[in-house]
């Protein structure tokens, strides 16, 4: 029992001092702010396309997301020769039955909505983290249901940005947005003055 | 007040930008991505000049 509460006692573990000044100092800000730009113009182009272009996602004559529709369907196939688009099982069946359940109409919505919006989110540095990792949790979506192009990068760059969220905005919206709202473990000035007028009253 | 109006306007700067992307996007988008990506960067850095000047006068200011 001992050797379990020696093992687990508390301890903080620091980050190295390399991986400090890489994620959490100002100093790099630029840097993320490129990566920033480049992740948020590639989701605002790919959402576009879904949202205004002709062959669009959304509010179309008839019924919306048949699109999306012909894309599951093409990522759930078994071809006869070859390998299949997926890989993992239990996600060719999560797709059938979002398929199957007709779900593409408002999944469409969704998808061309949220990668508008977490681009215009990484471009103006609006909660940066958080809108870099619903941009790595689609490209990684993307990338279960087989569809490649540029989503490794994507992936891999949107999951550096979330690592560095509290840099990653500091050129952008977040120089104010964090330390006004803060963290749930560390709330900011609105926020901790909203509490303090709650307890007062 | 006068604090708060600087700070609405920073914002507002900033949603021009969101704005400008947009419409970059809508316009050059597909054709040219450096194009794209250069007026979208300049855009920012611009705004983020006149952000740093409300950084100053409103929250640096005793």
């Amino acid at each position: 029992m001992a050797l379990f509460e020696r093992a687990f006692q508390k301890r903080e573990l620091r980050d190295p001092g390399l991986f400090r000044a890489i994620f959490s100092n100002t100093w790099l800000a630029p840097l993320w702010l490129l990566a920033r730009l480049y992740l948020g113009y590639q989701w605002l182009l790919a959402g576009s396309h879904k949202v205004w272009g002709e062959n669009r996602w959304i509010a179309v004559p008839g019924p919306d997301g048949l699109a999306l529709k012909g894309f599951w369907e093409r990522a759930i196939a078994i071809p006869e020769q070859g390998r299949p688009p997926i890989s993992f099982d239990w996600y060719r069946e999560f797709l059938t039955f979002m398929l199957n359940h007709g779900w593409y109409g408002w999944f469409s919505w969704v998808i061309a909505l949220g990668e508008v919006t977490v681009g215009i989110a990484l471009i103006v540095g609006a909660f940066a983290g958080i809108a870099a990792l619903a941009g790595a949790f689609m490209s990684f979506n993307f990338l279960m249901a087989g569809s490649a192009s540029i989503n490794p990068v994507m992936f891999v760059l949107a999951l550096l940005v979330a690592f560095g969220w509290k840099t990653a905005g500091w050129i952008g919206l977040d120089r104010w947005l964090l330390p006004a709202l803060g963290t749930p473990w560390q709330p900011g000035a609105v926020v901790s003055g909203l509490l303090k007028r709650r307890v007062a009253n | 007040m006068g604090r708060i109006v600087l700070l609405l306007m920073g914002v507002a700067a900033w949603a021009a930008v969101a704005l400008a992307a947009v419409f970059i996007t809508f316009n050059i988008g597909g054709k040219n991505q450096i194009l794209m990506f250069l007026p979208i960067l300049a855009v920012v850095v611009a705004v983020w000049a006149v952000g740093e000047l409300v950084t100053e006068r409103v929250f640096n200011r005793d």
